[in-house]
Parts: C-alpha cells; sequence; structure tokens
C-alpha cells in the first residue's frame, strides 16, 4: 500500500507544472492540457483522501470531476475552434480584446 | 347672423335630466339632501369626458357644431347640479321637517386612525376624517347662488368663447377647466369639514390658475397666472396653520364636532381663547388672499387676464366669495350666546379694518381705470370688502353679546354677498358682450387689412367705446341694473344689503367701540365713490357719442349671450326686494328655518320692510341711511354724468329703460377735468397705490437674494458633493482598469496569486 502522502506530493508536483505551464505556453491546445493537469491533481487529492479516511466518497467525487473534466474540454475545444475561425489564431498573446 | 335658429335645438338632449329628480325621489325614495352627492359628483365625472373626447375628437365638425366643444355636456352636468340643488332648497324652504337647522349627511368614512400622543401610546381612542354635506341656511344660499352662476355662464360661454377664432379647437381645455372648478366650488359649500373645504378651496385655487392662463401664450395671462396663484398661495399657507391649531384644539375638524360646543377642546378642556384667537386669525389670512383683500389683494385686477366667462364666475362671482364664507363659519366661535368664547374682540375689529380700508382703497383706484374688466374687478374688491366689513361688525357683536345687531350685520353681509354676486356676474357678462361685439364689429371692419394696426385696438378699453346704449339694448339694460345694484340705487338689489351694513357699522361705532370709527367712515365714503365709479363706466360704455368708428358696426346679435343677462337683469332688479320682504336676512342669520314674512298680509309687509329701510326708528340709523342715499345715489352718479355723460348722436334711439338714464346724463352740464387726471393723485392710481412697485421691491430685497444663495448652495455644496465623488470614481476606475490586460495568462496568475494567499492566511488561522 503506498502512503497518501505520496499520493498528494505527486498531486503537488502535477499542479505545479499546471500552473508553470499556463504562465509560459501561447498556444491555447497546451494552456488547455495544463488546465488539465491541475485538475486531475485535484483528482489525486480526493483519491487520497478516500484512501487515507478509507471512505468511498472520495472515489465517488473523483468519477465525476472526471467526467466534467471531459465536458468541459469539448466546450474548450469549440471555442478554441471558434476563435480559430474568426481570428485565425488560438495564440493567447492575440486573445486580448478585453483589454481595459 | 342665421345660425341663430340651429343652435338652441342643441341643448334638447339635456331635457330628459330633468327627469332625474322625480327618478331619484319616486324610484329610488331618496331625500333631497341624500342626493346631494349628485352636485359635486356630476361635474366631476363630466370633467374626464369632455378632456378625454375633446382630446380624441378634436377639430370633428360634429363635436364642433353639436356639442359645443363640450359645452353642451358641461352645460348638462352643471344642469344636473342646479336642479338638485334647487331641490334641496325648496325642499329646506317648505319647512319639511327632514331637516333640522344643520343637516349633516355623513356618507362614509374616510380615513380612521388611532390617535398617537406625544408620548407614544396608543390612546384607546379613534378618530375619523369623514366624508359628509353640512346643509345650512348659508351653504344652502351659496350654494344656489354657485349652481345658478356656473349655469348660467356656461351657457354664456358657448356664446363667448366658441365664436372666437382664438379659441378654435381649445375650448374643451376651458369647459373641462371650468365644470372641474364647478366642482370645487359646490364641494366646498357642501363640506362638513375644515379639511374638506380646505380640499375643495385648492381645487378652485388650481383651476383659477389655469383658467387665468387660458391664453399662455401672452406673457401678461401666463404672468397673471402665476402672481394669482402665489399670491393666494400666501394666504392658503396661514389657512393651512391655523386649521392645524383648530385641530390641535379640538382634535378633528369636522364642523359637527367643532361647533358641537366650540368652548370646550378635545378631552372636555376648556379652549384657550387667545390660542382660537390665532387659529381664527390664520384662517382669516387665508380668507383675505382668497378674497382678494388688503394687503393680499394684488393678484385679482391682473386675474382679468382670463377669458371673460372666467372673470365672471371666478373672480367676480364664486370663487372670491369663498374667503367670506369662511368667515362666516367663523361665528358658532365668536357667539357667545351659544357657547362661543369670550373676548375675540379683536378679530372682528381687525376683518372690520381690513375690509374697509380694501373697500375705500379698491374704490379710488377704480376712478381711474379705463378698462372696462379691471373697473370691474376693483368693483368686486370694493363690495367684497363692504361684505368683510359686515362680517367684521357682525363677529365683534356675536362676542359683545349683542345678538339682534350681530343678526342683523351678519345676515345682510350675507345678503350683499347674493346681490353682489347676481349683479357682479351679470356685470361681467355684459362687459363680456361688449368687448365680444366691439372686437367683431373691429374685425368686420378690418378684414381686408387683417393685420395692420391689429394690436393698436383695445377691445376692453372704455376710451375706444362711447354711445353703445342704442346698439347693444339688453346689454346696456343689463349693466345699468347691475350698476344699481352695485351702487345701491334704492329699492334695487344691493341697496336693501349694503345699507344693513352700513347701518349697523355705525351702530357699532357710535353706541359700543369708537374704534369702528374708521371702518365706518370708510365704508361710508365708498359707498360714494361706487355711485361714481360705476355711473363713470357705464356713462363712459354706453351714453355719448361714440368715441370711436368701430362702435358704429356693433350689433348684438351672438347667441347664448343674451338669455342670461335677462334672466340676471331680472333677478338683480327685483329679487333683491322680494328676498327683503321675505326677511331674508333673518333666514340667512339662522334665526328662522325658512322665509316667511313678519307681518300678516303682503301690504303691510311692504310697509313695514319700506319703513325699516328708509324711516328706522333709530335717529343715528335714519341719518346714514339717508346720507349713504345720498352720497351713492345723487352726487356720485351726477358726477360722473358731468364728466363723462352726454347724449347719444342724432338720430341714435336706445330703448325706454336706459333712455332716460342717457338723456338725464347728458343734463348735468360737462366738467374738464383734465387738470386732475394730470395731477399726483391720478398717477398714484393708475398704478395702483404702488403695491405692485412695492411687492416688486420688497420681494427683490428678500426674496431675490436668498434664491441666489440657495442657488449658490446647492451648485456648490450639493452639487459639488456629488460632482467630487463621481470625478474620484472616474479617476479609480482608471486607475482599476490598468489590471485587467486582457491576457488570459495575467488572469491566470492573479487567480493563482489570490488563492494561495488565501489559502496561507486560512493556513496561518488554523
Amino acid at each position: 500500500m503506498i502512503d497518501p502522502s505520496w499520493i498528494v506530493g505527486l498531486g503537488v508536483i502535477l499542479f505545479g507544472i499546471g500552473l508553470l505551464g499556463t504562465f509560459y505556453h501561447k498556444n491555447a491546445i497546451v494552456v488547455l492540457m495544463c488546465i488539465e493537469l491541475m485538475l486531475n491533481s485535484a483528482n489525486l487529492n480526493f483519491v487520497a483522501g478516500a484512501m487515507y479516511y478509507s471512505d468511498v466518497n472520495g472515489w465517488v467525487f473523483t468519477a465525476i470531476a472526471i467526467a466534467i473534466a471531459a465536458a468541459e474540454v469539448a466546450i474548450g475545444l469549440a471555442i478554441l475552434l471558434s476563435m480559430y475561425s474568426t481570428q485565425e489564431t488560438i495564440s493567447l498573446e492575440d486573445a486580448n480584446i478585453l483589454k481595459n | 347672423m342665421g345660425q341663430n335658429k340651429h343652435e338652441y335645438p342643441l341643448i334638447y338632449p339635456l331635457i330628459p335630466l330633468l327627469l332625474i329628480i322625480p327618478i331619484m325621489k319616486f324610484v329610488f325614495n331618496m331625500e333631497s339632501f341624500d342626493a346631494a352627492f349628485l352636485i359635486v359628483l356630476a361635474p366631476l365625472l363630466i370633467f374626464p369626458t369632455i378632456l378625454i373626447i375633446g382630446q380624441i375628437y378634436n377639430k370633428n365638425i360634429v363635436w364642433k357644431e353639436n356639442y359645443k366643444e363640450g359645452g353642451i355636456l358641461a352645460l348638462g352636468a352643471l344642469g344636473v347640479s342646479l336642479s338638485v340643488s334647487l331641490w334641496i332648497l325648496f325642499d329646506y324652504l317648505s319647512d319639511n321637517h327632514h331637516f333640522s337647522s344643520n343637516t349633516v349627511v355623513e356618507w362614509f368614512q374616510w380615513i380612521t386612525f388611532d390617535y398617537l400622543q406625544s408620548d407614544y401610546t396608543i390612546q384607546s381612542e379613534t378618530r375619523i376624517i369623514g366624508v359628509g354635506i353640512w346643509i345650512d341656511s348659508i351653504s344652502l344660499m351659496i350654494l344656489f347662488v354657485a349652481t345658478f352662476l356656473c349655469f348660467l355662464i356656461c351657457w354664456f360661454s358657448m356664446g363667448y368663447m366658441n365664436t372666437d377664432p382664438i379659441n378654435e379647437d381649445r375650448n374643451h381645455r376651458f369647459y373641462a377647466e371650468f365644470v372641474l372648478f364647478s366642482m370645487g366650488m359646490f364641494g366646498m359649500v357642501l363640506a362638513d369639514s375644515f379639511l374638506w373645504l380646505f380640499i375643495f378651496w385648492e381645487i378652485m385655487g388650481l383651476c383659477s390658475y389655469l383658467l387665468i392662463g387660458f391664453y399662455y401664450w401672452k406673457v401678461s395671462a401666463a404672468y397673471a397666472a402665476k402672481k394669482a396663484f402665489l399670491t393666494t398661495r400666501v394666504g392658503d399657507v396661514f389657512l393651512m396653520v391655523g386649521l392645524f391649531i383648530l385641530y390641535d384644539i379640538y382634535g378633528s375638524l369636522s364642523f359637527e364636532v367643532i361647533f358641537d360646543d366650540p368652548s370646550t377642546g378635545i378631552g372636555g378642556v376648556l379652549v384657550d381663547s387667545n390660542q382660537l384667537f390665532w387659529a381664527l386669525l390664520l384662517l382669516f389670512v387665508g380668507a383675505v388672499g382668497k378674497s382678494a383683500q388688503f394687503p393680499l389683494h394684488v393678484w385679482l385686477p391682473d386675474a382679468m387676464e382670463g377669458p371673460t366667462p372666467v372673470s365672471a364666475l371666478i373672480h367676480a362671482a364664486t370663487m372670491v366669495n369663498a374667503g367670506l364664507y369662511l368667515v362666516a363659519r367663523m361665528v358658532p366661535f365668536v357667539d357667545v350666546h351659544h357657547h362661543g368664547l369670550a373676548n375675540l374682540e379683536e378679530l372682528g375689529l381687525i376683518i372690520a379694518y381690513i375690509g374697509g380700508i380694501t373697500a375705500f382703497m379698491a374704490a379710488s383706484i377704480a376712478f381711474v381705470q379705463n378698462d372696462i374688466k379691471k373697473v370691474l374687478a376693483y368693483s368686486t374688491m370694493s363690495q367684497l370688502a363692504y361684505i368683510f366689513t359686515g362680517l367684521g361688525v357682525a363677529l365683534w357683536f356675536y362676542n359683545t353679546d349683542h345678538h339682534h345687531a350681530a343678526t342683523i350685520a351678519f345676515g345682510a353681509s350675507m345678503f350683499h354677498l347674493f346681490n353682489h354676486a347676481m349683479a357682479k356676474g351679470m356685470l361681467f357678462m355684459a362687459s363680456g358682450s361688449v368687448i365680444h361685439e366691439v372686437h367683431h364689429a373691429f374685425d368686420h371692419i378690418h378684414e381686408d387689412n387683417s393685420d395692420s394696426s391689429h394690436h393698436d385696438f383695445d377691445p376692453q378699453d372704455m376710451r375706444n367705446m362711447g354711445g353703445l346704449a342704442s346698439k347693444m339694448p339688453i346689454t346696456a339694460t343689463a349693466m345699468m341694473f347691475g350698476s344699481m345694484s352695485i351702487i345701491g340705487v334704492p329699492l334695487i338689489g344691493g341697496f336693501w344689503s349694503k345699507e344693513g351694513i352700513i347701518a349697523e357699522t355705525w351702530k357699532a361705532a357710535i353706541e359700543e367701540e369708537p374704534l369702528m370709527f374708521i371702518p365706518a367712515i370708510l365704508i361710508l365714503a365708498t359707498a360714494g365713490m361706487t355711485g361714481f365709479y360705476m355711473s363713470r363706466m357705464w356713462l363712459m360704455t354706453f351714453a355719448g357719442e361714440p368715441k370711436n368708428d368701430v362702435v358704429n358696426h356693433v350689433h348684438e346679435s351672438t347667441p347664448w349671450i343674451k338669455e342670461p343677462l335677462i334672466i340676471l337683469t331680472i333677478i338683480t332688479a327685483i329679487g333683491g326686494f322680494l328676498l327683503s320682504l321675505l326677511g331674508v336676512i333673518d333666514f340667512l342669520a339662522s334665526e328662522t328655518d325658512h322665509l316667511a314674512m313678519h307681518e300678516p298680509g303682503i301690504i303691510s309687509q311692504l310697509i313695514y320692510t319700506l319703513e325699516h329701510a328708509f324711516l328706522p326708528s333709530d335717529v343715528n340709523t335714519r341719518l346714514i341711511g339717508w346720507t349713504t342715499i345720498l352720497l351713492s345715489f345723487i352726487i356720485g352718479p351726477i358726477m360722473a354724468a358731468r364728466v363723462h355723460g352726454g347724449s347719444l348722436k342724432e338720430g341714435e334711439k336706445a330703448n325706454i329703460l336706459v333712455g332716460w338714464l342717457v338723456k338725464l346724463s347728458g343734463k348735468f352740464g360737462s366738467q374738464d377735468v383734465s387738470s386732475l387726471s394730470n395731477s399726483q393723485i391720478s398717477e398714484a392710481l393708475q398704478n395702483r397705490l404702488y403695491f405692485d412697485n412695492l411687492y416688486e421691491y420688497i420681494i427683490s430685497k428678500t426674496v431675490f437674494p436668498f434664491a441666489n444663495l440657495t442657488a449658490w448652495f446647492d451648485r456648490t455644496i450639493v452639487d459639488g458633493i456629488v460632482k467630487q465623488i463621481e470625478s474620484k470614481a472616474v479617476i479609480s476606475s482608471l486607475q482599476v482598469r490598468k489590471v485587467t490586460t486582457g491576457s488570459a495568462r495575467d488572469y491566470i496568475l492573479m487567480t493563482a496569486v489570490g488563492m494561495l494567499s488565501l489559502f496561507f492566511l486560512m493556513w496561518g488561522m488554523s
């Protein structure tokens, strides 16, 4: 049995990678992937909690969160597609019409 | 004009309205006073009807020709009011035992509330403000005057307003405001509490404002409307404060509660006469504003800017009587015979003084007016002042326990109100007839070159008239009887009442109170002055040779105008005599419940009345009476005839009723008054004794600086704070906006940092 603290540690590392990825990448798809990474690190926290407390709720939440993440990715990709069809770019540098 | 024949059938649809009384009486089994609500309700319902239909069908030919732009509807509503009020009047006079001397009908309770004491404990007592009517001899008399004159003047308006092209397509506004005004007047007279009296009083004020400003595009009319509204508002503020004090004393404003026992206030406390004095004095200030007495008289002459029917109705016959009605309602407070409070003599003195001063001042200003309506306006002020003097004397007598003298003074004052309203309403309508026909004749002559010199000619200026007696026989006759009534020519109209007022004032002065001498002398002098200025007006208009070519083209031909004049001429000529034969003075002073003769048999009553009027047993009264007759009937008119009298042009003939007067006026020779008319007094009178200038000066020294100060305060302090907040908010929002770069990463960074700091914060706290 793996100690839950390892799993939490993995979650922290994944979250950090995801956060830094969102900061340093211009490509919107990569940013989306990084966001997924952060989401999954949160899922890992649930899993760790479920193991630590021997509570099945954590597993259930993880399953729901994964389903929701899938739906969210679909929406994100749709936004990116429509962005590409209008602006012909998916670079986040250029997506700044909300400025000021 | 051939259209004469087609006009009168228009009122045939109104004839079924006469059935309303039989229906109410026999089908619904109603008592006359239960039907009184119709008097107010009929005009109230017709007011929006005329406005809405008038807006929708404006310029529609049927609406214009068959409904007179609402005039027929208004006439119908006023006809209902008139017939119901006549029903009540006959019921009352026929000694019907449903009536006690004061009839109160309470319809429903309008507002009910628990009385909160100053220490915020709710008392068990519940106070009720109800809606009802109050009928006694005074309110019946004024109700009759109001409904009757409203009806006649509405009739007159259909001739005067609808034939004037300047009013085209706007008459529905006139008729709507007219019926709303009528509603206010009827309601005020019928009101059973001071609160409702005040509400209807304000409705009348509003309508007066609207109707004076009927020609609102004229600067002078708009100014006059504002002046009238604001000046009466000054009085109304005092009136309101007076009502607050009354409410404080009695815990109710209902006549029934207050007049039941005016000496005990709420909770059985004895009323402090000093407090009541101030309440009544403030009420009187309100009356002064409404009835255009010194020092709030400045609005009435300017109010003549309104259409002539408005002047006839509102500013001569009805609304200006509201103040008198209010003062007449003060009698129970001071009547020491019936629970009244003692030590209120000063109130009567003040009222008599204001009356005397106004009477004299207005009459003297009327000397030099050349505008026919302005003369009548000043005459109105002067005659109302007579009534105020009479009421003041009556209140004084009531308070000093001279019950008999008080009764005569009070009854004579109320009777003068009746005579004056009838005569002055007719005089204004007659002057309207003159103005209308002169204007038409002028338009007729200048049809070809319409624009030129149109503005130089004033159809109201008596210097453009003269010699109209042969051109307008009915108007000349009406105006002669009206003037005679105002002057107080023996046996006609106002004589019976004016004599009583003057005699009682002198009686008070000689026998009781030397302070009364000043109003007594003033109103005696005014009697002679009335004789002068009324004769001057009549002679300038109707006698002598025409002073302007226009006069030769005048014809008395407009429909609807003659009938009211004829009816009122008959009433003015013989009504006063008949009513005084029937003992109206005792009736109005609530001494008897119905009109009745003192003596059995008409001949002995005739002798009794004449003896009372001309040869009273008291020497002083007899002397005063004959002096009054001499001044007003002989000296005043002869002096006027010397200046303005003269026979008509060769070949012109006046009818028999006025012909003798015209001829007689030429017999006194002529007098040159040009030196007098250039004098300083004349100039001061022309400028209305500088009251307007004085008020303007005072306002420019007090109100304007204050207004400037508040405007500065508003601009710099109030607006300044708001503007500072606004500009600071704009600047800070500019700062905040810099953070929003539009780049998604920056937002993510901000979110991450924010979350992390929250996380650390919570960690630190736990």
